[in-house]
């Protein structure tokens, strides 16, 4: 499940923001919802709505009993995640939620937020409503231009990204200005952007949106604010601009131009956000649904995929589209080519160029899947397993060896000390490596280590 | 080299947590909630909001988390939400509002997330409906009504219809048979074939519906067989059907002491789904009323009357010895002695009856099994 850890990414990227940053984010029901929906596991959102009605705060210790002993290290987790995003504050034993993540949720829930808090619709009709089918139409297209433009297929000129777009996939190294002349081209890492699914695609690229824009001194809580709104809008209803700050307005033309939004002209104060937009902060299997219905809606010619892959490692595209060529060419040898037909080859080498590039063996596998045509899908599992199982095997060729970055714990006083780090380390599924002679161990994340041991050793004094 | 292993690739499963499914059981017996309100001071409308909370909770915990509320009022049950289609779901007051309060509504409309609002209005909107359909003779006629078991025969069709693909396919299906990985729908399922977990929650304040024992209890057990845990959240009048409905399913019980902190209560105790249940201690009854009701007057009873052939309870020999449920004709002879003291027993016929069946016992059994000879 390649998709499911890229699509995470975009999460896991907020989860290294400050803490101040993170406080200011809870100021905003909609951002509180999707923060509590997307980034808390299963038992952390259950200890979250235990804490949130009530108005003192609960002894750890109640918790704890709260969860089976055998459970331990899901509660862990739980606790670790809750501590992380600063939802938490300890004190005397006790947990306290987070005063202003509290207030925000409850109004999330009890609907006591301010007016627009989840969008403004319009009070007045449009005379030009738009439906739902034109919105994916418009999303489809312009989305499909950004990725025509990647693999620098002809695009006429009224469909082609506008410098905004080109500047961010430049500012991500998606693309990069070619040597020779002023063309640009698609970069390693922009290839592996193609083969990603939809939902995806929109977070790296609005994360680097986000990433631009710190450089360009916009406030990047107004951002995400923005952006986790979006999420929580409905499909096919017109909004107002004027519940949104300046920032935010002006980030309406960028995400236009994406086809995150609709706005019939730049100066209109109304808004339609399309599908890429609710989406945004749907999990990953409810995603499943709008980003099938994108993928069905890209490939509108071939709707039921167009992949013919055989045992014998050969590959039969029926398609004409230049973008799903050049997709095919990541991964595969293109033989021959006819008008509605490809015939490609998988082998060794085209895989193993294409994994040199960042493309992982799951995300042609995913691909490939997605894309099946109907005859192939009559089989299951609808790959032949030879071809997966080689084309996995061709990835882990290259993985001899395998970095973790972390933090080395060693000159522990005891063996008790030890082993009771060891024993924690391991329940909060952080520990690489211990080895006990030597009593020294090797921890992913060591900032809840530290804690602990501080105070185990205050707890001993 | 015995660490280069490609094995871990193919074994990376991800554990996926199916959605889950809501569905909320309310009584609506107004008397009923008067008479609550007087005792312990929870209005049926502060009732009312703080479910909507819980439910908002529920659906706030997953995008695609479902939630139903279904009336358990006197005279039937009836959705709430989802309202039956073809209902007028708009509420039934708007038509005399004044433009300025359909903007005020309009404003704070937009300051509700679209899933709890729309849940919201329409539980409210029906629920007036449902009110006002309703004839206050029959409601001062029938103080403790509730329809429990058409409620949770609602609700678990609705269930076997939303968490098992919409094909209905259950009803020849045996649980926990293997299915495809993906149903008819094209969403994902586990191995028993549901794309969703659902849970019921009874939120009662009316007493045990006697005369339904029979067809709650078959509830019950259907419920067991689609693992379905029932949670009870009893305000009034301790009952005996929910209770072992509960215990039955694996549901929660309680009794809330303080019915005023109703959220709170549902917040911890009703709210973890299935995947939290699994890892957490829930607060269940210890000592569970297991008395059934008769079938005949539907008393509920400690000691009664079982029909030898298909088990059904009665309170009392049933008329001319013939069971009721399996039309057997039962031998009642020798209950013509129960329950009468001991010194009223007719000691001539005992003993009559005990030599001749000594007699017959041993005279066989003299003849046959050798005798040690002295």
């Amino acid at each position: 499940m390649a998709a499911t850890a890229q699509s995470m990414r975009g999460f896991e990227h907020l989860e290294g923001l400050p803490e101040a940053v993170f406080k200011r984010l809870y100021q905003q029901p909609a951002t509180a919802l999707a923060i509590f929906r997307r980034m808390l596991p299963n038992l952390g959102k259950t200890f979250v709505m235990a804490m949130l009605f009530n108005p003192d705060p609960i002894p750890i210790s109640s918790l704890e009993a709260w969860v089976h002993p055998n459970k331990n290290s899901l509660k862990e987790e739980a606790f670790a995640k809750l501590r992380q995003l600063h939802l938490v504050t300890e004190r005397q034993g006790t947990f306290a939620l987070d005063p202003t993540f509290k207030v925000e949720l409850k109004k999330a829930l009890t609907g006591g937020g301010p007016p627009g808090c989840f969008g403004l619709p319009c009070d007045t009709d449009d005379k030009k409503k738009v439906d739902v089918s034109f919105l994916d139409k418009y999303a489809t297209e312009q989305w499909e231009s950004i990725l025509h433009f990647m693999v620098g297929n002809e695009v006429p000129s009224s469909r082609r990204p506008s410098e905004g777009v080109v500047r961010l996939l430049l500012h991500g190294k998606l693309m990069e200005k070619a040597r020779s002349s002023q063309e640009t081209i698609i970069t390693q890492l922009g290839f592996s952007f193609l083969l990603q699914e939809v939902n995806s695609q929109v977070w790296t690229l609005l994360l680097l949106y986000l990433d631009m824009a710190e450089q360009l001194r916009m406030d990047p809580v107004d951002i995400l604010h923005f952006l986790f709104l979006l999420g929580s809008l409905e499909l096919g209803q017109d909004y107002d601009m004027k519940s949104l700050t300046p920032t935010q307005k002006g980030m309406l033309e960028d995400l236009r131009d994406y086809g995150i939004v609709y706005q019939r002209k730049s100066s209109s104060r109304r808004f339609y956000p399309t599908r890429l937009a609710t989406a945004l902060t749907s999990e990953v299997r409810a995603l499943s649904s709008p980003a099938t219905t994108m993928r069905n809606a890209i490939s509108q010619s071939d709707e039921n995929g167009f992949l013919i892959v055989e045992t014998n490692y050969r590959m039969y595209a029926y398609t004409n589209s230049p973008l799903q060529i050049a997709v095919l060419n990541l991964f595969a040898r293109l033989i021959s080519r006819f008008p509605n037909l490809v015939t490609a080859r998988i082998t060794r080498e085209s895989i193993r160029l294409a994994i040199n590039k960042g493309i992982t063996a799951e995300q042609i596998i995913d691909y490939m899947t997605a894309n099946a045509h109907p005859q192939l899908r009559k089989n299951t599992p609808i790959l032949p397993p030879t071809v997966v199982d080689q084309i996995r095997l061709w990835q882990i060729e290259g993985e001899r060896m395998k970095a973790t970055h972390g933090y080395l714990f060693k000159e522990f006083t005891s063996n008790s000390e030890f082993n009771a780090v060891c024993k924690y380390a391991n329940d909060i599924g952080v520990l690489v490596w211990a080895d006990k002679p030597k009593m020294m161990l090797f921890v992913s994340k060591h900032e809840q280590i530290a804690d602990y041991i501080r105070k185990r050793v205050q707890s001993n004094k | 080299m015995d660490n280069v292993d490609g094995t871990e690739h193919y074994n990376l499963k991800v554990t996926s947590e199916l959605p889950t499914l809501q569905v909320i059981i309310l009584d609506t017996n107004p008397l009923a909630w008067d008479s609550l309100n007087r005792t312990s001071n929870l209005s049926f409308p502060a009732a009312l909001s703080q479910l909507l909370i819980f439910a908002n909770a529920h659906l706030a915990f997953s995008q695609s988390n479902r939630a139903a509320v279904i009336a358990n009022h006197i005279d039937g049950a009836y959705f709430l939400s989802p309202a039956p289609p073809g209902t007028d779901t708009s509420d039934p007051d708007e038509a005399s509002l004044t433009p300025e309060q359909q903007r005020d509504i309009a404003q704070s409309n937009a300051s509700k997330y679209r899933g709890f609002r729309l849940l919201e209005d329409e539980v409210r909107a029906t629920y007036r409906r449902l009110i006002r359909a309703t004839d206050p003779k029959a409601v001062a006629e029938s103080a403790n009504a509730s329809y429990l078991s058409g409620a949770l025969g609602l609700a678990l069709t609705y269930i076997n219809r939303v968490c098992f693909g919409g094909s209905g396919g259950r009803s020849n299906g045996i649980p926990g048979e293997e299915r495809g990985k993906v149903n008819a729908a094209g969403g994902q399922v586990d191995d028993t074939g549901r794309t969703m977990h659902a849970k019921i929650l009874v939120v009662s304040v009316t007493p045990d519906p006697a005369m339904q024992y029979i067809t709650v209890m078959n509830c019950i057990f259907a419920a067991q067989r689609l693992k379905v845990p029932i949670d009870v959240c009893k305000l009034r009048d301790s009952t005996v059907f929910l209770q072992q409905a509960a215990d039955a399913t694996g549901g929660v019980y309680i009794e809330p002491e303080a019915p005023q902190g109703l959220l709170q209560y549902l917040m911890m105790g009703f709210l973890p789904d299935h995947t939290a249940r699994q890892s957490l201690i829930l607060p269940t009854k210890v000592d569970v009323d297991f008395r059934a009701a008769c079938f005949c007057h539907k008393k509920v009873l400690d000691i009664g009357f079982v029909c030898s052939i298909c088990l059904s309870i009665f309170c009392e020999p049933p008329d001319n010895a013939v069971c009721s449920t399996c039309d057997t004709k039962l031998d009642v002879s020798s209950l013509a002695n129960i329950g009468k003291p001991v010194v009223a027993l007719p000691k001539k016929k005992k003993k009559k009856r005990a030599l001749d069946s000594l007699s017959e016992s041993n005279t066989p059994s003299a003849a046959d099994s050798p005798v040690p000879i002295p």
